[in-house]
């Protein structure tokens, strides 16, 4: 194969190569589904992920502390709850990932507890009181309440907004590219949301990360950065075919797209790792999960607009080109 | 190249217009940064009360707004949400639990009467008809022994109807409930036909104060309970405000850096069209206005990965056609042009994502799809206008004498590879045929 009329160099055979990259997706994707339908079988609420009070509802109340808990106290947090009729207490402890000196905040106590409209405030008072027995530093700092009625709409309105964005997407590449493209794309989407989904699968099974519906947002916009990356490449897929089809084939033609676009999509995607990390690090506890999963997205847009998408695209082609052969026998 | 000049004092022009405004106008901040409540409460049906009507709704919104008025905080907010809820917010208060000690009280004052047995004891209690609705309006006070009492002002059918209720128990004790509670069993002394009384009770000042606000907010015409909270204590809002604002200074140095060593010269005017993109960005939030939450300087900041992203595009497009031997003035034109299809669709399609959240999503949710709506569509004009223009103000016409202010080496020009002809009048609107 001679590249003489699109000599690119740095040069990564898309084509040669596509069963590998199939087979690293697998990998990738594997444990995460095998951890969600693991989380179907287990979880109370049957869902892939364990999802926190926004969806099933409930009452988290959240304690400033300024020094560091042991798991041991943790436990016995737990067991004084549970003692002053907490009904079925769930304690986490959440750290800011940059250590401050001066800060109040070194760690934050989240209790989770069932929802009561009435009577809301003796809850509150009676964990305050078990909290600042051990913790007399310990500060209320919030308080998050969700009914089980509120719950349950939330999720069916974010499937719902799932659903029209895919839907949207797809109308969109068809009307501007083709119909295939806009498969493909949004199977690198499905590709990339089913990745991070399924990290976060096993995060909850092993370490009891809650999704909330700040992670239905972080998922939403992974879902507009994957699309973003996959259509970068495609352009060019789709400007290569216009100027060059006559000249080279179309296999050959995706693989020079993916190696022009190579040094934008990774750039870029630094660029946003750069800011993300940024937040990550140095940012609020409260968005750190939400920024996780957008530094999984952003990963995974990356791989799957490099290799994933292109290796579909052309096994589509090629397909579509066998059949017409065999039509034209 | 006049026309450049122009575009260039229009741009210089526009970001002086934005600081001004970033000066002049404050940036609301939400309740997650500054610390307060906000509460969704739901109007419930009873035995009485089969359907919750629009009138009842709007009865229970003004009740409310007195209520939520009567904790003297400034800038709150009582709306409608859907049919049979209302959304409440209450900022920069500094105690959790006080905004649900005020929104979740009913505020019932019921009067009773007692039920007497043969020798004259109280048996039990029962409702007089004197209530709530009777009040003209409540204040608190002091008796002469200096003990806080609830002093109670009825209206004209009020007073009558005290009238005879002291007229009748002359010498018995009657009973004040608030909202189900005795809080008070005074013995009828006299006939009291003035329409006024006084609760003396085992009262502080903020518990009588408390009563006598709820009172004078008048009671909630159909019951509602909360049906979802949050609150955040003003130390975890200011906490995540700062933690925010370092995090983004970083990150957008560091962007900032890693531009500037890998594209050099258009790696500057990057950087300079990322400042200007913040300056109109931070402007546009103020002139909507949109309330700054945690979840909208995560879009902010992820919006500002986006606007490098045209940038981005643009220059490994332009060091493309430099490879191929153009002159400066024409690779930048074809660079920017065959970028500009990539830039819009990539956009377009984000637009769109944040159209349905914004339509379909909770209050957090919608914060975030606004900013980085917002965020995307400036990163296009400024890709468009700054970028563009000040690479032909700053590079000129010619052949690119110095690869290494593009980041390219010597060796990489005329390596050459065909390069197509672009259509440059369609490439404007994102469509190459």
């Amino acid at each position: 194969m001679s590249y003489s009329v699109l000599n690119t160099k740095k040069f990564i055979d898309v084509i040669k190569y596509r069963w590998i990259w199939l087979i690293i997706s697998f990998i990738l994707l594997f444990p995460g589904v095998i951890a969600m339908i693991w989380s179907m079988k287990v979880y109370p609420t049957h869902t892939p992920l364990l999802v926190g009070i926004d969806f099933t509802g409930g009452t988290i109340i959240q304690y400033s502390v300024d020094k560091e808990i042991s798991t041991a106290e943790i436990g016995k947090i737990r067991l004084d709850l549970s003692n002053n009729n907490i009904d079925n207490p769930v304690i986490q402890i959440l750290k800011p990932t940059a250590k401050e000196e001066n800060s109040q905040i070194q760690n934050i106590i989240s209790v989770k507890t069932k929802f009561s409209s009435n009577g809301q405030n003796e809850a509150i008072d009676k964990v305050s009181e078990v909290i600042n027995k051990d913790y007399p530093s310990a500060q209320l700092i919030q308080v998050n309440s969700v009914g089980p009625v509120l719950g349950k709409q939330l999720f069916v309105n974010s499937m719902i907004a799932i659903s029209l964005a895919l839907l949207a997407i797809i109308i969109y590449l068809t009307l501007r590219f083709h119909f295939e493209f806009a498969v493909v794309a949004c199977l690198a989407l499905a590709h990339d949301v089913l990745f991070v989904v399924g990290v976060f699968s096993i995060l909850g099974l092993f370490y009891g990360v809650t999704v909330d519906s700040l992670f239905i947002t972080a998922i939403l916009t992974v879902l507009g950065y994957s699309v973003n990356n996959t259509i970068v490449v495609f352009d060019r897929v789709r400007e290569n075919l216009k100027f060059y089809s006559k000249k080279a084939t179309y296999n050959e033609l995706v693989n020079v797209s993916v190696n022009q676009t190579l040094a934008r999509s990774i750039n870029t995607s630094l660029t946003t790792l750069l800011t993300l990390g940024a937040l990550y690090f140095f940012g609020g506890v409260t968005t750190k999960d939400f920024v996780l999963v957008m530094i999984l997205g952003v990963i995974i847009g990356t791989y799957s607009s490099i290799f994933f998408a292109n290796t579909l695209i052309a096994l589509w082609n090629e397909k579509a080109e066998a059949k017409k052969a065999k039509i034209g026998e | 190249m006049k026309n450049k000049i122009i575009m260039f004092w229009a741009i210089v022009i526009l970001s002086i217009i934005s600081i001004v405004i970033i000066k002049v106008k404050p940036i609301p901040l939400g309740l997650d940064l500054v610390g307060g409540s906000r509460i969704v409460l739901e109007a419930q049906t009873t035995d009485t009360i089969s359907k919750i009507t629009q009138d009842m709704m709007d009865g229970l919104k003004s009740a409310l707004e007195n209520r939520v008025n009567a904790m003297g905080v400034s800038e709150t907010m009582v709306q409608q949400m859907g049919e049979k809820r209302l959304l409440i917010e209450i900022p920069n208060i500094s105690d959790p639990k006080l905004a649900r000690e005020f929104l979740g009280e009913t505020a019932e004052l019921e009067f009773k009467k007692p039920v007497l047995d043969e020798d004259g004891n109280v048996k039990s209690w029962e409702p007089s008809g004197l209530s709530g609705e009777d009040l003209n309006k409540a204040a608190v006070g002091t008796d002469p022994a200096g003990r806080w009492i609830i002093s109670l002002e009825f209206n004209g059918k009020g007073a009558t109807k005290f009238a005879k209720l002291t007229r009748e128990f002359k010498g018995y004790p009657i009973a004040i409930y608030f909202n189900g509670e005795s809080i008070s069993e005074p013995v009828v002394q006299a006939e009291i036909t003035g329409g006024n009384a006084q609760i003396t009770g085992e009262f502080t000042h903020d518990s009588a104060k408390k009563i006598v606000d709820l009172l004078n907010a008048g009671a909630l015409p159909v019951p509602a309970e909360i049906i979802e909270e949050n609150t955040v204590g003003p130390t975890l809002g200011a906490d995540s405000l700062h933690k925010s604002k370092f995090a983004g200074i970083i990150g957008i140095l560091a962007v900032m850096v890693f531009m500037l060593v890998w594209y050099r010269v258009p790696g500057f005017i990057a950087n300079i069209a990322l400042i200007i993109y913040g300056l109109i960005v931070f402007a546009i939030f103020k002139i909507i206005p949109v309330t700054l939450t945690l979840a909208g300087i995560a879009g902010f900041i992820l919006s500002i990965g986006m606007a490098v992203d045209a940038n981005i595009l643009i220059f490994e497009r332009t060091k493309e056609e430099l490879k191929s031997g153009r002159t400066l003035f024409t690779a930048i034109n074809s660079g920017f042009d065959r970028a500009f299809t990539s830039i819009f669709d990539s956009n377009m399609s984000t637009v769109i994502i944040c159209v349905i959240l914004y339509f379909l999503g909770s209050n957090i949710v919608k914060g975030f799809a606004l900013t980085l709506a917002i965020g995307v569509m400036v990163s296009m004009f400024s890709a468009i206008t700054v970028t563009k223009n000040m690479m032909h103000l700053m590079f000129g016409t010619g052949q690119l004498k110095h690869p290494f202010l593009f980041g390219l080496k010597d060796s990489d020009i005329n390596e050459a590879y065909e390069a197509s002809e672009t259509q440059r009048e369609n490439a404007k609107f994102g469509v190459l045929d």
